[in-house]
């Protein structure tokens, strides 16, 4: 790329906002100007070349491959590459097909009938057929593989091979959910029939996906080599990854910066820096992952919404976004900030200035008048940015006379907690919890199983009978304007009852090598489309 | 021969103490594999959690999980990671050259420089050179390694635009690579503990020379290099020895760090994701290993001392 094309580029991109043409960052760069990074749109006018091996360094060594048994983001990292779904997802977050070329629904919404691609071939050069669909399916079905993402398919009741190339799905109830659900690719991966009990999935992959493995180390490096047959060619045109692990940012900036690695995910503050070094560009997209505190609505004073909100009234969301993230992040509502059209437009989201007379009237109206009461903050610095953010609300509930504990915990410690108030109903485990909800495959993810009675992730046991027939409609209807309307007023009624804190969507910030072309970020955090990635000499 | 019989014996007592406390230290550390797996965001029912627990052996007494570990460890199987299902003892085994080679590139750094400047500034009449050993003995006992390491990749990246190759290499391949890949780690880690030495040295070189002996020695003649390294460092060494010997146990809990921040595939970063994923076998292992270290090298540290001074028998 020439240096005047990469400046208008550069406009463009910051014009944009998010430089993905996503409408809500065009508000929250209105919202938020102190944030200098710039942004680099992938060039995609020049032809893209075969050949070449991407050295990139990952953030987090992958806890295991199998693509159906860990929640762990940095597991779906380490597979992505290596398996594939019936959907998937494309650059703009449109649900395409993958490995279904295209499926029908009947029975109103309760029959779902995938039609499979045909030739494609395993890595093993197996062809891949229904019965490898159904086998991966049962498997993330089956209690005893104990997947903890098996709730997004739990609507599948049945699953009917019909010939070699279709597969018919029963479900209890419609869930137009379901294939976002595969898209999502947390347990959704098509493995060969009988191959979990042949292989240790944990360390070696046999999928569809654009590369295979060649290499895992753990806790060093994972190495891919192009998958020869792929379906669909002539991607990739790399003819290798290799994925160096290095957990600390300064080692990942300082490996771009000396050349050892062409791709790297870094933090604002590294794209400050970075953004001005010639032969790097600097990527940055919302990624759908809003960082919020979950609150324990089982005890008092918490378990009053008007001083939940109060509390929240205090707070200036600008200054969490400033301190926890340094600016690059949005504000958002339950549902992420660029989340297609489901989302509230952060200008009009209620509280984001702190109001501290209307808190201080709202908690005496709760019978708090000068607050008085004390409360726990937990977060875990193994992200650093939740530890801002409570310390933030510690010093804004002051303000209100309430006294507000942070306290650290290490990340097993702080899951453990989390998990405690579930089983417990909110007896023991802790009140506050700093916490993200990183990408679900539909609105649907980012509330049902928080707000509704009896949820997985229902924290304290909050309900509201008003919701409970609004979240269970906007689950099962296919009408996206009717389900848009009520995910509005889901979002607005939760907002005002505040049994979560939802402060900000984080930008998602990638920098590479000016060499590589044909990468666009993806708003799910993942890096799939490296599939479509080449390096210009 | 009788000592080293009962030394050994009393190590084994250690040892044990060390696999009792271990065990029990890392069960009781809140949160365990499961918690991990599923994260804040997994969605996993009472029986799942019961089922994953049984099939990690982890729904047993601990008492019976303990004597399970210690006697197939007795038979050199160190049980199998949570997390990718592989036996620990090979695990253990192809990290640990990547450690024991940070360790001693390190000592030997260390020794090579440390000892030299000490003795330098025990004998120089330069008022500068004793407040620059303070100086820089001072800084270096009060700097944490991790932080030294980030700014040598600091200096090196953006100053120098150079990082060594990343996929790591073993010495056996390719030993100047290798050599690049450790350089920064062993300068992050040697740079505190050589201040120990040159302090260490100092000071004790300083105390023999003030011995009758070292006057006898000078009176009787003796050539200045002979009195130094022949008499009086001899003598000197026995602490410095000593320091050397206890500083690896820094060392080791150094290496957990600096192998994570320099991505070394070594035992360090090999338990700290242990401790993350709450990995118990690779933890116990781990450490156990460490332990086994630690242990030999005092050992060898005591041995040692009969060398240097031929006035300490051990009976």
């Amino acid at each position: 790329m020439n240096r005047v094309s990469r400046r208008k580029l550069l406009a463009r991109g910051l014009a944009l906002g998010g430089g993905l043409g996503l409408g809500g960052a065009e508000a929250a760069q209105l919202l938020i100007p102190s944030w200098r990074g710039q942004t680099v749109e992938a060039a995609t006018t020049a032809q893209p070349k075969r050949g070449g091996t991407l050295v990139a360094a990952a953030e987090v060594d992958p806890v295991s491959l199998d693509p159906h048994t860990n929640s762990n983001f940095s597991a779906a990292q380490g597979f992505e590459h290596l398996y594939e779904s019936l959907t998937g997802y494309n650059e703009k977050n449109q649900i395409v097909p993958m490995l279904a070329q295209k499926w029908e629904l009947s029975n109103g919404g309760k029959t779902y009938i995938f039609h499979l691609r045909p030739n494609v071939k395993f890595h093993n050069g197996q062809t891949m057929t229904a019965e490898d669909v159904k086998y991966s399916i049962d498997r993330v079905l089956d209690p005893k593989t104990a997947s903890p993402w098996r709730s997004w398919f739990n609507a599948i009741e049945e699953i009917k091979v019909i010939d070699p190339l279709t597969v018919q799905m029963n479900l209890s109830a419609p869930y137009p959910g379901l294939l976002g659900s595969f898209a999502g690719m947390r347990a959704s991966g098509i493995v060969p029939k009988g191959l979990a009990e042949r292989e240790n999935l944990k360390i070696k992959a046999i999928g569809t996906g654009p590369f295979k493995l060649v290499e895992f180390v753990p806790q060093d490096h994972i190495t891919y080599a192009r998958h020869p047959d792929y379906w669909d060619q002539p991607l990739p045109y790399l003819d290798g990854m290799t994925f160096k692990v290095l957990p600390e940012m300064t080692a990942r900036e300082g490996a771009l910066r000396a050349g050892q690695v062409q791709y790297a995910s870094i933090n604002a503050q590294g794209a400050e820096q970075l953004a001005r070094v010639p032969g790097i560009k600097v990527l940055k997209g919302l990624i759908a992952t809003v960082t919020l505190q979950y609150i324990n609505v089982a005890a008092k004073p918490l378990n009053d919404s008007r001083v939940r909100k109060a509390l929240r009234m205090a707070v200036d969301t600008n200054e969490i976004i400033q301190k926890a993230e340094f600016g690059a992040a949005v504000p958002s509502g339950p549902i992420p900030t660029g989340y297609g059209d489901w989302y509230l437009d952060p200008k009009t989201l209620p509280y984001t200035k702190p109001d501290i007379e209307g808190a201080k009237k709202l908690l005496a109206e709760a019978g708090y008048p000068g607050g008085g009461f004390k409360i726990e903050l937990k977060c875990s610095p193994q992200y650093p940015q939740l530890v801002a953010i409570s310390l933030v609300v510690q010093d804004a509930v002051k303000k209100l006379g309430v006294d507000a504990q942070v306290v650290q915990q290490e990340w097993g410690a702080f899951v453990k907690d989390n998990d405690t108030v579930i089983r417990t109903g909110g007896k023991e485990g802790g009140e506050i919890f700093a916490s993200g909800n990183t990408f679900r495959p539909d609105p649907d993810g980012y509330i049902y199983p928080y707000f509704h009675v009896g949820g997985e992730r229902n924290y304290g046991g909050y309900s509201n009978p008003k919701l409970e027939p609004l979240m269970r409609q906007a689950r099962t209807i296919f009408n996206h304007d009717q389900r848009r309307s009520l995910y509005v007023e889901i979002q607005r009624t939760l907002l005002e009852e505040s049994p979560n804190w939802w402060w900000y969507v984080a930008y998602n910030i990638e920098a590479t090598s000016e060499k590589v072309q044909g990468y666009a970020q993806s708003f799910t955090g993942r890096r799939f489309l490296l599939k479509k990635a080449w390096l210009s000499s | 021969m009788r000592y080293l019989v009962r030394r050994l014996l009393w190590m084994g007592a250690a040892l044990l103490g060390v696999s009792a406390l271990i065990f029990i230290l890392v069960r009781l550390l809140p949160g365990n594999i499961i918690d991990i797996i599923a994260g804040t965001e997994g969605q996993l029912s009472r029986s799942q959690r019961l089922e994953i627990l049984h099939s990690f052996g982890l729904d047993r007494p601990w008492p019976v999980q303990y004597a399970l570990w210690v006697w197939s460890m007795l038979h050199g199987n160190f049980g199998w990671s949570f997390r990718t299902s592989q036996p620990v003892a090979g695990l253990l085994v192809s990290r640990l050259p990547t450690t024991v080679e940070l360790a001693a590139l390190t000592v030997a750094l260390v020794t090579l420089v440390g000892l030299p400047l000490g003795i330098l500034a025990s004998i120089t009449r330069s008022a500068r050179l004793k407040v620059a050993v303070q100086i820089v003995g001072l800084l270096g006992l009060s700097i944490p390694n991790f932080w030294i390491a980030i700014v040598l990749i600091i200096v090196a990246s953006f100053a120098f635009h150079w990082l060594p190759a990343l996929i790591f290499v073993p010495p056996w391949q390719d030993p100047w690579i290798n050599l690049q890949q450790m350089f920064l780690p062993i300068l992050s880690l040697a740079l505190g503990l050589a201040a120990v030495v040159v302090r260490m040295t100092r000071s004790s070189m300083l105390e023999v020379l003030g011995q009758e002996y070292v006057k006898v020695a000078r009176a009787k003649g003796l050539g200045s290099r002979a009195v130094l390294l022949r008499h009086a460092l001899r003598n000197a060494l026995i602490p410095i020895v000593t320091v050397l010997g206890l500083q690896m146990g820094f060392l080791l809990g150094g290496v957990v760090i600096t192998e994570q921040i320099f991505g070394l595939p070594g035992l360090g970063w090999t338990l700290l994701n242990g401790v993350y994923q709450r990995d118990y076998p690779v933890v116990q292992g781990a450490v156990m290993l460490f332990a086994i270290t630690f242990v030999v090298t005092n050992l060898i540290v005591d041995l040692l001392y009969t060398t240097l001074d031929p006035r300490i028998r051990y009976e």
